[in-house]
């Protein structure tokens, strides 16, 4: 028997301290009870009054919107009912996310203007052909466990593109998804088209097959149509991320902690909304917390700030106990160079250590304007490096191996040792990417950079990957679906 | 020889960027019967060209070259009663209605823009956030504006900055200005297919694009 002792299963790896976090967490509602935020909407306004909010009405505001100062037992109230755990399946059932403490699973960002044509290396808009292929890619690689559209799908109705851009992603994958919405009404229709492929509500409301993205603006304001999303999302038993985008410096706080501070604040406007429309409703926190370039104005996908700030509030969100949405596999490099390499292994790496659930924006280059199939595919090989430290080193009698250092002795070697065989597989990583041939060989076999063999990887998946098809049938309704919504807007701004 | 002395403060205010003491220094001016132009002119304007050097050669950043910017426009802001019973006008390069399109409640890129302009010395009516066509051609006639600044942050709001567009032409004012457009969703060929005049990438960019634009 031994006593006292401590096995750590995977690596360790915190930013910050429980009174740290606390202090976070206070400030956040001290500025939600203080300061308050500006909603927009009268629902969402309304369900706050009632509640007990304090609603200040600007006389000279024609369209209704106000500033609410929530108070802190309100936020706790919420957060007592927000679930601590999601399960999103994707249409394959058995693909599955389960949004739990410490869970990590990586997938793209959504609606990228851009991309590069794999054939023929020209940057332009994405079309829905493009939108599909970026789900195939995601559908082919192993440790992309979510996707989001990566592009946004231009050529199609804009007030409607939602609806064609999830439809090219159903197509493409039959991974857990993560969505966006142009309103309210383009959430439901996008739920309708779900229900369509599992067969019913019913379905949907044992796993989700989607999330929805909401994103309220900073600083501390919510307009019309996140309020509207995220009480539809509530009310339907849809999850919802509701997160900003900060820039410290810019929308937000120089220092890192009062980002984190408004950010957190941001963040649980929605968890409160959600829990007041539908206890139990489910609220995704977090976002891409990073700092405004100050000679480009850009916000940073690279930053090591992004880093540092995304694993933090991932430890806030573990104490609070709600599922974290976070960012990493992105750069503001322009094309998939030495510096995507660096920002995208440096962001994975510390995502993954960091344990937070859905790690977004894998593929994105060029501060998120650009939706790369090369950097997506680099990316799964980083993730697959990541994921391998993260398992941390077993120690037991077996993996000591005292007796197989001393069957071979000094001056010996392992290599034809049992145990050797039995464990290697396990216990090292095999690279498909990484270049580990000699020199020789190297030359041999082309001489390619890492650029060029992604680049051939991600030919490979779109000459070949056949995602797992939708029924006819189905597909017909969900095209009809999509039609109905072109034609409901066609006729709407006819009227106008 | 006293005046040359408060000038020389009032370039170092504006370069530390210190907006109090700017205000300090333009009433001192005013108490003093300096001219108020030629405060501007020989005082704060010459602090801004320096932050404006630093900044391209990346020695400075943006919050300097903000704060300076603030420095220099509170000074103006006291100076401009005193050029009014003078009847005098600060030469401007043209007038700039701005503001980010209905919808739209995205802030901080448009402001950057309308303080840089107004830095290099454009006039510059900001009209915030939500802006409805209407709006927009509201103030157009009011200022008299030689250029109006559009600026959307989603795919979906951008199709306002068309709205804008079609709206200054029913009233028959687009012939008269020239409209620039910008958002992370913009592009070139977006401004081409709404008729807009021109496009820029950044806050840096759309000060030279709307020169050329008002020089044209």
């Amino acid at each position: 028997m031994r006593a006292n002792y401590q096995v750590n299963a995977t690596t360790q790896f915190r930013v910050l301290s429980d009174d740290q976090i606390e202090e976070i967490f206070h400030s956040a509602l001290n500025v939600l009870e203080r300061v308050g935020t500006r909603v927009y909407g009268e629902e969402g306004l309304a369900l706050l009054r009632d509640a007990g909010c304090l609603v200040s009405d600007d006389a000279s505001a024609s369209s209704a919107d106000a500033l609410v100062r929530i108070p802190s037992w309100l936020v706790k109230e919420a957060l007592s009912t927000a679930p601590e755990r999601i399960v999103v399946a994707g249409r394959d059932r058995r693909q599955r996310v389960i949004l739990e403490k410490d869970k990590i699973y990586f997938g793209t960002g959504s609606d990228c203007p851009a991309l590069i044509d794999p054939y023929t290396g020209e940057v332009r808009k994405y079309t829905y052909e493009d939108v599909y292929n970026a789900a195939r890619i995601s559908d082919a690689l192993p440790h992309i466990d979510f996707h989001m559209s990566l592009g946004l799908t231009s050529g199609v109705p804009v007030h409607t593109y939602d609806r064609h851009q999830f439809l090219a992603m159903l197509q493409g994958t039959s991974k857990p998804l993560v969505i966006t919405a142009v309103d309210k009404e383009g959430l439901a229709d996008q739920y309708r088209m779900a229900c369509e492929v599992l067969g019913g509500p019913e379905e949907f409301a044992k796993a989700p097959l989607f999330v929805v993205y909401i994103e309220p603006s900073s600083p501390l304001s919510n307009s019309i149509e996140a309020v509207e999303k995220i009480l539809y999302a509530a009310e339907t038993g849809i999850p919802a991320i509701y997160t900003p985008c900060t820039m410290c410096g810019a929308t937000a706080p120089v220092t890192l902690a009062g980002g984190m501070v408004q950010c957190l604040a941001e963040c649980l406007v929605g968890v409160v909304l959600a829990q007041l429309k539908r206890r139990g409703a489910a609220v995704i926190i977090g976002g891409v917390q990073s700092a405004i370039d100050m000679a480009t104005s850009i916000l940073s996908y690279g930053a090591p700030e992004m880093v540092l700030l995304s694993a933090a509030m991932t430890d806030v969100a573990k104490w609070l106990r709600l599922p974290m949405f976070s960012t990493a596999g992105c750069s503001d490099a322009k094309v998939l160079d030495q510096q995507a390499a660096i920002e995208a292994a440096m962001s994975v790496t510390i995502a993954a250590l960091s344990g937070a659930n859905l790690i977004h924006d894998v593929g994105y280059l060029e501060s998120g304007l650009l939706g790369s199939f090369d950097m997506l595919v680099m990316s799964n090989e980083v993730i697959g490096m990541a994921k391998h430290i993260l398992g941390g080193i077993t120690v037991t009698p077996e993996t000591l191996a005292v007796d197989v250092i001393e069957q071979v002795g000094p001056g010996g070697h392992y290599l034809t040792q049992e145990h050797t065989r039995q464990h290697f597989r396990m216990e090292l990583w095999f690279p498909t990417l990484m270049d580990r041939q000699q020199r020789r060989g190297w030359e041999a076999s082309g001489g390619k950079t890492m650029a060029e063999r992604v680049r051939a990887k991600v030919k490979d998946i779109l000459e070949h990957h056949q995602p797992l098809p939708i029924s006819a049938e189905v597909e017909a309704s969900l095209k009809e679906l999509v039609a109905h919504a072109d034609e409901r807007h066609r006729s709407k701004a006819g009227e106008r | 020889m006293a005046n040359e002395r408060l000038f020389e403060e009032m370039t170092k205010a504006v370069i530390a960027g210190l907006p109090d003491k700017a205000r300090e220094l333009a009433n001192e001016a005013l108490h003093a019967g300096i001219d108020p132009l030629a405060a501007i002119e020989q005082g704060f304007k010459p602090g801004m060209d320096v932050v404006g050097e630093g900044f391209a050669r990346g020695e400075l950043f943006i919050p300097d070259l903000m704060m300076s910017s603030k420095a220099m426009q509170e000074a103006i802001a006291v100076l401009e009663p005193e050029m009014m019973k003078r009847k005098q006008h600060l030469q401007t390069l043209g007038k700039v209605v701005i503001g980010t399109v209905q919808g739209d409640i995205h802030e901080i890129g448009k402001t950057l823009v309308a303080t840089m302009l107004a830095a290099n010395g454009f006039e510059v009516h900001d009209l915030g956030v939500d802006v409805s066509p209407q709006q927009f051609v509201n103030a157009v006639r009011e200022v008299n504006a030689d250029v109006v600044g559009l600026s959307a942050l989603l795919t979906t709001t951008m199709l306002n900055q068309e709205a804008v567009i079609l709206t200054l032409k029913e009233a028959g004012l687009r012939d008269q200005l020239k409209v620039i457009i910008g958002g992370v969703p913009a592009s070139p060929e977006w401004a081409k297919e709404i008729g807009a005049d021109a496009y820029a990438e950044n806050a840096t960019e759309a000060v030279e694009v709307v020169k050329g634009l008002v020089q044209a």
